[in-house]
């Protein structure tokens, strides 16, 4: 029996929207699948690994009877990928089985029935709820995604804290070493409020949003978060756990501040990490007035130096980091100008976007 | 945190060698080691203890396990790994000492110089324990057996305990030899007597084949390697999944792996495969002091290392297994517990083994010390 009819493109985008989250070996077998839901025109799709379910409609208006199925996923995905873009694909389902039809080609694929499929249970009402822009999210996920762990034994710290205040939106990450801060402010009176968001949502979310002016809801639930943003709507489990404050490792008394070019700062550093110890990833800053230095050396004993001019008249120091830290917030900074602020060799240092106090970088240095 | 399939093995990893020389034809491989080493030195140390059971471990009352004990309390079916409790119950004369790693370890160095007088081609396989390749060194007119004898004579002189050896072209045959004659004493196994010998070899003398996999093979009607040796690759393959194809060589007394002498122990760790399948999480839950108790064990002799992340290894009963571990330097059993429900969650089934270790820091690591934010 036909079901479906639609343009290759119709299919394959919003299947990829949600099928990022597919787990590619679950102990489940469903949860390798996809839910495909056709009501009237529209056609749905839901993919879950019960920590976060995703789904979205296809934009267009498609033609053919209404139905509910679950198919694999992966196999779908890579299907209409291998299919000519403007091809028309058919979709029958008989016995169990869904037929893909498109031009000569055809694939018989098995279903599993849709009523099997694990739906995450939708916790009441919202705690908090604002949104902003897709552009302005993106913007602030990018500022301070980077810094969060991986797989660490502190679970709370595999993601990314979100608390809300009044009308602040405050968005932190820490991998024990350094720390990311990120606000903004939006149109809502908002209570105070906070949830960490699995390491996962964060990063479906990041690649899923647009950088467009249209909005993005967002509903901090009981122990949920859920986003919605034009047909896509993504529901999140959060971690339970206590995420560390914050506020006790911004360093308030570093005393050896100046300004530095972003790019030039990155650039400079990227060459010197040629040389860096691979494992280690150490690269010592040497300031005196007027100049930074940056050195790294390897374990064969190579080594790279990179003198910078800076504004600074204070004293000296020298201080290593890992320098993956130093480059991850100079790559993922949009702003031009930077300020840094030291204290001694074994204290935090402070990177900051200068009159802007909706960003803050803290990195504990490295003893090299 | 994905399978990795590579890593079978949970014990000691290995660094891979890049440039595998050309095996020679025929070498000359030692297997020695000392017979109940720590027991040994307690015996020598305090000679009132010679003769009775005696065992080194933890407190019974501690969750301790035995790690040594003399051949007077192996009567009593005392052995390594058990808890002091159960051994206690054994044997309620059983003197039980706790170790101490620094004599231990004193004895272990001079013991390594003798084994490098014979030669440089050494891989350590604990303190006492260790393979030595011969092949071509000009000592004892280059009779491996005279040399196993000397060394053999030099550590009961000089370090006043003894110890037993196997001699044979390869790293397996020659493990399998030293146990043969032990306690005090040697075997040789020459090239052509190494197919008689393995054919007649019970598999539970076979390195890797435990209590539990040697009872299965007993119902497939394997007893012997000779019984093996019926059995196609592919057969072995699909009974016994990679081990398959180790046991076809072993079967067959092949072994080319080297002594490796490079050896860096990337990681440490214990495991167990239990007679019957443990059911459900709760169980799995429940062997977890008892395999953590035996890895502070193992750890503390080798010195409590620093390590850098911890792993929780589950074998279901369908033969799959999964390794989960994470990042961090504390030995915290809450957070053993956790990984392993979060193993036990990839396979939801019962569970034929399980294991636990630490993986090792890197030497350098103390060099450049990241600083935390968080105290």
């Amino acid at each position: 029996m036909l079901i479906l009819q639609a343009e290759r493109d119709a299919l394959l985008k919003p299947l990829l929207a949600v099928t990022g989250i597919v787990e590619r070996r679950h102990t489940l077998p469903i949860l390798s699948n996809v839910l495909i839901e056709k009501k009237g025109a529209e056609v749905g799709f839901l993919a879950t690994d019960l920590e976060i379910q995703i789904t979205t409609a296809s934009t267009d208006a498609l033609p053919g009877e209404d139905f509910r199925l679950t198919t694999s996923a992966k196999k779908l995905q890579d299907i209409l990928r291998a299919i000519p873009d403007k091809a028309t694909v058919t979709l029958e389902q008989q016995d169990g089985r869904l037929t893909l039809k498109a031009g000569k080609s055809r694939f018989n694929l098995q279903t599993l029935p849709a009523e099997d499929f694990p739906l995450l249970p939708v916790n009441g009402t919202s705690d908090a709820a604002f949104s902003l822009s897709q552009r302005e999210l993106k913007r602030l996920i990018a500022q301070v995604q980077y810094a969060m762990a991986v797989q660490d034994i502190r679970y709370y710290l595999n993601g990314l804290l979100m608390q809300t205040e009044g009308n602040q939106v405050r968005l932190i990450s820490t991998d024990g070493h350094r720390l990311a801060f990120s606000s903004a402010e939006v149109e809502a009176n908002l209570p105070k409020a906070e949830v960490i968001l699995p390491r996962k949502t964060v990063l479906e979310l990041y690649k899923l949003l647009a950088d467009s002016d249209d909005p993005i809801n967002i509903e901090v639930l009981a122990n949920q978060v859920r986003f919605s943003f034009g047909t896509t709507v993504i529901i999140s489990k959060v971690v339970d756990g206590k995420f560390p404050d914050y506020n006790r490792v911004i360093p308030l008394d570093n005393d050896k501040i100046f300004l530095i070019e972003r790019v030039t700062f990155l650039h400079a550093l990227q060459r010197a990490a040629i040389l860096a110890n691979e494992k280690f990833r150490g690269v010592r800053l040497v300031l005196k007035p007027g100049a930074m230095s940056i050195l790294c050396t390897n374990s064969e004993q190579e080594e790279a130096e990179e003198e910078l001019e800076i504004g600074y008249s204070g004293g000296g120091l020298e201080i290593g980091f890992n320098i993956n830290y130093l480059l991850d917030v100079l790559t993922n900074l949009p702003a031009d100008t930077l300020q840094l602020a030291f204290g001694d060799g074994s204290r935090s240092a402070l990177f900051t976007i200068p009159d802007n106090s909706d960003f803050k970088y803290i990195v504990m240095p490295m003893r090299i | 945190m994905e399978d990795d399939p590579g890593r079978r093995r949970l014990h000691f990893h290995r660094s891979p060698n890049p440039l595998c020389t050309q095996m020679p034809a025929d070498r000359k491989i030692i297997h020695i080691d000392c017979d109940c080493f720590y027991a040994s030195i307690e015996m020598r140390d305090t000679p009132a203890w010679r003769g009775i059971p005696l065992a080194v471990g933890g407190r019974p009352d501690s969750r301790g396990v035995i790690a040594t004990c003399n051949y007077e309390a192996r009567q009593f079916g005392i052995h390594s790994a058990m808890s002091s409790r159960r051994a206690l119950t054994l044997c309620p004369r059983l003197l039980i000492v706790p170790p101490d790693m620094a004599r231990y370890r004193e004895a272990s160095n001079r013991i390594m110089q003798i084994y490098g007088d014979y030669t440089s081609r050494i891989e350590p396989l604990s303190l006492d324990e260790a393979y030595l390749d011969v092949t071509g060194q000009p000592h004892c007119r280059g009779s491996a057996t005279l040399m196993a004898k000397a060394i053999r004579d030099r550590i009961r002189q000089e370090i006043g305990i003894t110890a037993s050896a196997g001699i044979a072209p390869n790293k397996f045959l020659a493990k399998v030899a030293s146990d043969w004659n032990k306690p005090d004493g040697q075997k040789v196994i020459l090239p052509h007597e190494i197919d008689a010998f393995v054919a007649a070899l019970p598999v539970g003398k076979v390195p890797g084949i435990g209590k539990v996999t040697a009872e299965r093979m007993k119902r497939m009607g394997i007893l012997t390697c000779g019984d093996l040796r019926q059995w196609s690759l592919a057969e072995l393959l699909h009974q016994f999944g990679r081990f398959g194809e180790r046991l076809h060589r072993l079967a067959r007394g092949e072994d080319e792996r080297e002594v490796s002498v490079d050896r860096v122990r990337k990681s440490v760790s214990v495991e167990e495969t239990y007679a019957t399948d443990l059911p459900d999480l709760a169980a799995c839950l429940q062997a977890l002091p008892e395999l953590l108790e035996r890895l502070r064990e193992r750890l503390g002799r080798a010195g409590n290392p620093p390590f850098r992340g911890i792993v929780c290894k589950l074998k279901f009963a369908d033969f799959t297994q999964t390794t989960v571990e994470q990042i961090g330097s504390a030995f915290d059993d809450a957070h053993f517990a956790q990984l392993m429900q979060m193993g036990f969650a990839r396979g939801e089934q019962p569970v034929r083994l399980l294991g636990v270790g630490v993986k090792l820091a890197e030497e350098e690591a103390t060099i450049a010390a990241q600083l935390p934010l968080f105290d």
